[in-house]
């Protein structure tokens, strides 16, 4: 791709959310979510392969209904409480449909089939724009609609909770399982949103840091699969050591970070009384654990057999410099 | 002129049936074009004169034209148009779901009153939708190049997207 026309929807990507972040009219915001859709479009399309053109069409089928719904919600909105006003959504109609139509974006069940075939069909660092980027605006709107029961939202976060840890189960794609983990945890954020936002955003924050680290440690070790990430070992050894803190981080273990959204998640949970939403959302969290334990452990727990020329790197000078470029 | 209005609301649900039953192409081109000019009428009988002259103007007369055009690229020897099996079945499905939807939700369509566009500014020169576009160009001025950005990035999109002939990422063209 040019460097002109790439530059222009990198500088589109960033448009789009700075909009959607500073709209307090509907249409704006709808128009900020759409300039990142299009924008995104080409970038996914890079590697000229039909894998990546079927996952392209996937997404913008994904993302062009939720977006018509969202346009559809937003105009029946100003049909009832005649505002435009995104704080201003009252009616129950409207902010179900909003919800309902920012969950297809985001990717959260039952919304959330588009989300592992697409993100197999594109590069790394394209799936990690889509999965770290593209979640900001749509969560910004999610954030401002404030509905009048949790029962939405909760019912989404919990489904999600499940499907992601549970769909995440027999895969041995890495691409997949990010796919499967963005889907949990988005579940974990939306969960906690009627009730605590600023558990939100901690949990968002938090899985935005966590899902950069290990999108950006396969692509240095550049492996797609469980096959290559178990001969990785020898590539980047600081890589080996660090990665499955990133992974434990990311299924929830204390003391690392990603278990802290969980902790208060829950806590917050059982103060609202409703205990038994947070064990389930607790004991699905397990599936997603197991898969990244699997992970962790063919990546550094073992060393699978190799050829004896593939194990001689580590006692050369890496080729990879650990800090980004 | 009720009368009219509710034989082009009635266009557009058949249109929108037509459209939606999958037939080939070209007959679902007829449709939208059926669609368009149908809201075209909604848009008049509610006030909105000009906007329903640009509409006619720019999205039948510029973008369903293409649109049409490029349908005639992908022509195919045996079309399906609505007489066929598979789209029968399917516009029978949408009639159903039509009246469903009628039975459901539509119980007081004719008793609510029609809001034009008029009823807000008043008696001045510029009534309706002619004022809203005076304002699009004054007062909505960075919102007009934000949507002209958009346009112009839709256009890069497509170009790169079909860019490439037989090594990019549409192999077909």
């Amino acid at each position: 791709m040019t460097p002109l026309i790439y530059s222009t929807l990198i500088i589109s990507l960033g448009i789009g959310t700075t909009l959607t972040f500073a709209s307090t009219h509907w249409y704006l915001a709808w128009m900020g979510i759409e300039i990142n859709t299009l924008a995104i479009i080409p970038l996914m399309t890079q590697s000229h392969s039909p894998r990546a053109t079927e996952a392209t069409t996937k997404y913008f089928f994904a993302q062009a209904t939720a977006s018509a719904t969202l346009l559809f919600a937003a105009t029946s909105n100003a049909f009832f409480t005649g505002s435009w006003d995104i704080l201003q959504t009252n009616n129950p109609l409207t902010y179900t449909l909003m919800t309902l139509a920012l969950a297809m974006k985001i990717g959260l069940a039952p919304l959330h089939s588009w989300m592992p075939e697409v993100m197999q069909g594109l590069t790394l660092l394209t799936g990690l724009i889509l999965s770290t980027w593209q979640k900001l605006a749509p969560f910004c709107l999610i954030y401002q609609i404030q509905p009048h029961s949790p029962n939405l939202f909760m019912a989404l976060g919990l489904l999600s909770i499940v499907a992601g840890g549970w769909g995440g189960f027999n895969q041995v794609q890495l691409r997949k399982i990010l796919a499967y983990s963005s889907i949990a945890h988005l579940g974990w954020m939306v969960l906690i949103l009627s009730f605590s936002p600023p558990l939100t955003l901690v949990a968002f924050s938090t899985y935005l840091m966590m899902t950069f680290s290990l999108f950006y440690s396969f692509m240095m070790t550049k492996t797609t699969h469980i096959n290559s990430l178990s001969t990785s070992w020898a590539k980047i050894p600081t890589l080996t050591a660090l990665t499955p803190l990133i992974l434990l981080s990311l299924g929830g273990l204390p003391p690392l970070t990603g278990f802290l959204p969980k902790w208060m998640i829950l806590q917050e949970l059982t103060k609202q009384d409703l205990a038994l939403v947070a064990v389930l959302a607790a004991l699905f969290s397990l599936f997603s654990l197991y898969f990244y334990l699997r992970l962790s452990y063919t990546m550094t727990l073992t060393m699978p057999p190799n050829n004896p020329a593939g194990t001689l790197p580590w006692r050369l000078n890496p080729s990879h410099n650990t800090l980004p470029p | 002129m009720s009368y009219l209005m509710c034989v082009l609301l009635l266009g557009l649900v058949l249109g929108l049936v037509a459209v939606a039953s999958n037939p080939s192409p070209y007959f679902a081109a007829m449709g939208l074009v059926v669609v368009a000019g149908v809201g075209c009428g909604v848009l008049v009988g509610t006030g909105g004169c000009f906007l329903s002259l640009v509409l006619f103007l720019i999205y039948l007369g510029g973008m369903l034209v293409v649109f049409a055009y490029s349908a005639a690229m992908a022509a195919e020897p045996f079309p399906e148009g609505w007489g066929s099996w598979p789209t029968l079945r399917l516009v029978g499905g949408y009639l159903v779901g039509v009246a469903v939807a009628r039975g459901l939700l539509g119980k007081n369509w004719y008793e609510e009153d029609w809001s034009g566009f008029d009823s807000i500014l008043g008696l001045t020169v510029l009534r309706g939708d002619v004022g809203g576009v005076s304002l699009m160009y004054s007062s909505g001025g960075w919102l007009l190049m934000g949507g002209g950005w958009v346009l112009l990035l839709t256009l890069f999109v497509v170009l790169e997207l079909t860019r490439g002939l037989g090594r990019g990422a549409l192999r077909a063209v």
